[in-house]
């Protein structure tokens, strides 16, 4: 059982560490270092949008639905405020209240 | 040194706190499905990866081939191969002693924080990505111990809403960010294409929808850049 957690965990890390590995010899030129530069707000979004819209693994149904709304109100708190404690208890708050 | 401390476990904490649910998860599972309290811990202490943890659990309790829950492991983690390319020209020349430790600790949530354009530039970057997510290693796998020692006590809070939590973090952590036409697009794309791909059970939905997201993005940045 051990050795089988070892080779999962040698796997975990080597997706993080290959491409910080030095012996690894490539660069990355300015064009594909733009197209990375999406890759932050990508991957987030493509984790919190199916969070939001499809909470249970099903589409929300409802407008008042409370994932909606606390994001709506994340949305338009992190745009305002830019303050990621703000945004993040305020729109806690408003799911809260619809949950 | 101290404000880079303090401001690494600051900005991770809501995160911290918010997978508390899955750490439980993750710890209690394990015990459920055979492990011994040793085993469980060294899952979060070694592999450190919710879901995939999560996945792996399953699939070890069933007797999956070794096979199986490699390529598994693997199709759940690529999204990291992802995250080490964005960060390779920040971090490469730097010495293995950061490099490794970093990559270590390059979750979902650490990368959520690398976007800065200087991140990882200079000793104090550095120190507040290490202790970010470090501070998220420890969290992680102070969470699993108490799934571990109080999993049958305790209810199940992954219904409890603390999922949006999660989501509230990446939009607080995202939307700043989308400060024109060709990062809106990219984010639009990839987060429409995402709910597809869930929708038909594609495996790589995660990475496919963020490079279809990014390519918008580096198109559109592209052509504004000509005219």
């Amino acid at each position: 059982m051990i050795t089988t957690i070892v080779v999962l965990a040698c796997v975990t890390f080597a997706t993080r560490y290959l491409f910080l590995a030095k012996n690894l010899p490539f660069t990355i030129g300015p064009k594909f270092q733009q197209l990375l530069s999406f890759s932050a707000p990508c991957v987030l979004t493509a984790i919190w949008v199916p969070i939001v819209f499809m909470p249970n693994g099903e589409f929300i149904s409802q407008l008042n639905n409370p994932y909606l709304l606390g994001a709506a109100a994340a949305v338009f708190l992190a745009f305002k405020f830019k303050n990621l404690y703000l945004t993040t208890f305020g729109s806690l708050i408003v799911f809260y209240l619809f949950f | 040194m101290k404000v880079a401390i303090k401001k690494g476990l600051l900005d991770m904490l809501p995160l911290n706190l918010a997978v508390l649910p899955w750490g439980l998860l993750c710890g209690s599972l394990a015990i459920q499905n055979g492990f011994t309290a040793l085993e469980a811990q060294l899952m979060s202490i070694l592999v450190f990866a919710g879901s995939a943890q999560l996945v792996a659990v399953e699939l070890m309790a069933k007797e999956a081939s070794l096979l199986t829950l490699i390529v598994t492991t693997f199709i759940i983690s690529a999204r990291h191969l992802l995250y080490g390319l964005a960060i390779r020209n920040k971090m490469i020349d730097k010495p293995l002693k950061w490099r490794g430790p970093i990559a270590f600790f390059l979750t979902d949530e650490l990368f959520a924080f690398s976007h800065h354009h200087r991140a990882y530039q200079g000793r104090l970057r550095l120190v507040y990505a290490l202790v970010a997510g470090g501070s998220f290693y420890l969290a992680w796998n102070v969470w699993t111990f108490f799934g571990i020692v109080a999993g049958q006590f305790l209810p199940d809070l992954t219904n409890l809403g603390l999922d949006f939590a999660i989501a509230a973090i990446f939009i607080a952590l995202v939307v700043p960010g989308v400060s024109n036409l060709p990062v809106l697009c990219a984010c639009l794309v990839s987060g429409l294409s995402m709910l597809y791909f869930k929708t038909v059970q594609f495996e790589f939905g995660l990475v496919a929808a963020a490079l279809l997201g990014m390519s918008t993005g580096y198109v559109l940045q592209a052509k504004e850049d000509k005219s």
